[in-house]
């Protein structure tokens, strides 16, 4: 099949390659061309030029916005892609604006599924990431052949906008997770117990996770290179933040976790990885 | 001076009456037309469009929901500005929308000023609000004999936007006053001790605030009407909290009081004053 991919960075890069080793014609297109270096494929001038090429269309994009311009945008994937074909958007972004565009490519016969994930690049090179998906359930199963080569879960969250939904809960977990065990690293410390030791008692027990795995590891041996960069957790809590808020949920720890990224950003640590809240903890 | 007021609401139709008693000329124009009813009575001009209500005002007053409508205004405004108009807009909304907006008019040769206000509609009666003013010099120049007729405590802040940053910090410490002063409340009541004494004892130390004093007695008399509706607080809040979150700003008690106002907003409690978080806090504690 030929499949197009924009957004090829630490995520989308692994992924699009998997797509490619199934055999499926990559087609792609990157606003910096560096980005394309080392791929061997068919590199087109516009979204809209890749759109009309391909009959299924991935985005892994930053932010809320450049989802939209790609998508919506002069150029972008609406003026190229034919009806019938699909848009399947792993970026993580606000549910609102996912509806949004899902909708105006509606209007167009266009089909378009959220399909968030969650792994991280290890995930994503290994093909095991979680995918959490919003749109038709039909549409989903048209395409699963594709997300089967990117990861195993593969979960039809509800309609358009639910995959970003499922992905803002697990953002809350997961950072939450990541600041709780930053304290616990930091209480055990401040009181003079060897942290790898502590780390490695509770991986048997029932604090066990993977975020005390690998942040818990990454915190031992103070190794702050990003894996995904906090950054980005910082921008999906501003997206969390306002989802709360369109619901008229109160979500106290989140918004205490919320302050703690805040703080890691003013430090100039946004491009470290999230295990920097230890360095939060250890500023006061 | 030739003044144009743009919107009607709560808070703008005393703010024009008072230009008005002051002896200005005052053009006024809202969305809904009954709105300019009762200006109409006391002596105002009515105009159709905001076009027509700045055409010859040496300054224009904007006092409506937030930065959306406050652009949307201006820019229908724009077509019908004398040279040299300053607008001043008195509604809350984000410092970096106030500079966006700033920005844009300045292109089209209008001075912007914010100057957001705190006192609430009893304020706004009696002439007495607080302004906090951000913008040029010759802008504060132009508008301080409205703001006069408006307001007491003027204080020209600095330059664009310093207003609203003003009246951020302001909504910070009146938003986590009412919950401090609710939670000592809740404290007193839930250890079996009368709270009317509390706050009678607290008035005269250090935690005397003009919030423990009037809105502690609006809590203790369960007078939950607006005076500020808690979702008018939870929306300044979130600027607040957005503005942070571009700046990197750690501020944990605002995140906490945010989050207490979200959930008065979502449990039904967004059309009664902000110290209705009190009902909030005795739901949580089990004391309702």
């Amino acid at each position: 099949m030929k499949v197009g991919f924009i957004g090829l960075g630490v995520m989308g890069r692994p992924m699009a390659l998997h797509l490619q080793r199934a055999g499926h014609e990559l087609h792609v297109w990157a606003r910096r061309p560096a980005s394309l270096e080392g791929l061997a494929a068919t590199v087109c001038a516009t979204p809209a030029e890749l759109g009309r090429q391909c009959e299924v269309v991935f985005t892994v994009i930053t932010s809320s916005a450049d989802v939209e311009a790609v998508a919506l945008g002069p150029d972008g994937l609406s003026a190229g892609m034919a009806a019938g074909s699909v848009l399947v958007d792993c970026s993580t972004i606000a549910p609102d604006v996912e509806r949004r565009i899902a909708a105006r490519l509606g209007e167009q016969g266009i089909h378009m599924l959220d399909a968030p994930v969650s792994g991280g690049a290890q995930g994503a090179i290994d093909a095991t990431l979680a995918i959490m998906a919003g749109g038709e359930a039909a549409v989903l199963e048209r395409v699963r052949p594709l997300l089967a080569c990117l990861g195993q879960r593969i979960v039809h969250i509800g309609p358009n906008g639910a995959g970003q939904v499922a992905k803002a809960c697990n953002q809350m977990i997961m950072v939450a997770a990541i600041q709780a065990t930053a304290e616990a690293m930091r209480l055990a410390a401040a009181a003079g117990v060897d942290c790898a030791r502590v780390k490695q008692a509770l991986a048997g027990g029932s604090a066990a996770s993977r975020v005390l795995d690998v942040m818990g590891e990454r915190m031992v041996k103070r190794d702050f290179a990003a894996g995904i960069e906090a950054r980005l957790h910082h921008k999906d809590f501003g997206l969390v933040r306002e989802a709360a808020r369109q619901s008229g949920v109160p979500m106290p720890l989140t918004a205490a976790v919320d302050q703690q990224l805040n703080s890691l950003m003013a430090q100039g640590w946004g491009r470290d990885d999230t295990a920097s809240l230890l360095r939060v903890l250890e500023l006061a | 001076m030739k003044i144009a007021f743009l919107g009607l609401g709560i808070m703008g139709r005393p703010m024009a009456l008072n230009l008005l008693k002051g002896g200005h000329d005052v053009t006024v124009w809202a969305r809904r037309a009954e709105s300019m009813l009762p200006l109409q009575e006391a002596g105002a001009d009515t105009a159709t469009s905001p076009a027509e209500a700045v055409r010859g005002a040496e300054l224009v007053i904007s006092m409506v929901a937030d930065a959306p409508d406050v652009l949307d205004v201006l820019r229908q405004a724009a077509p019908g500005a004398s040279a040299g108009l300053v607008a001043v807009d008195m509604s809350t909304i984000a410092p970096a929308a106030a500079r966006n907006i700033h920005d844009e008019l300045a292109a089209l040769g209008i001075d912007f000023m914010d100057a957001p206000v705190s006192g609430g509609e009893v304020g706004a009666i009696a002439g007495t609000l607080s302004i906090m003013a951000g913008g040029s010099e010759a802008a504060f120049a132009r508008a301080q004999p409205a703001f006069e007729c408006m307001g007491k405590n003027i204080v020209h802040v600095g330059g664009s936007g310093a207003g609203q940053v003003t009246k951020a910090a302001n909504q910070i410490v009146t938003g986590m006053g009412v919950l401090a002063v609710a939670e000592a409340f809740a404290f007193a009541a839930k250890n079996g001790v009368d709270r009317s004494k509390v706050r009678e004892a607290l008035l005269g130390g250090f935690a005397y605030s003009k919030i423990l004093e009037n809105h502690g007695q609006r809590m203790l008399d369960r007078n939950f009407k607006p005076g500020f509706k808690s979702w008018m607080h939870e929306k300044d809040l979130n600027i607040v909290m957005q503005t942070a979150h571009e700046l990197g700003l750690c501020l944990p008690g605002s995140a906490a009081t945010a989050q207490m106002f979200n959930a008065m907003v979502g449990s039904g409690l967004g059309e009664e004053d902000s110290i209705a978080v009190l009902k909030l806090l005795e739901r949580l504690s089990g004391q309702a």
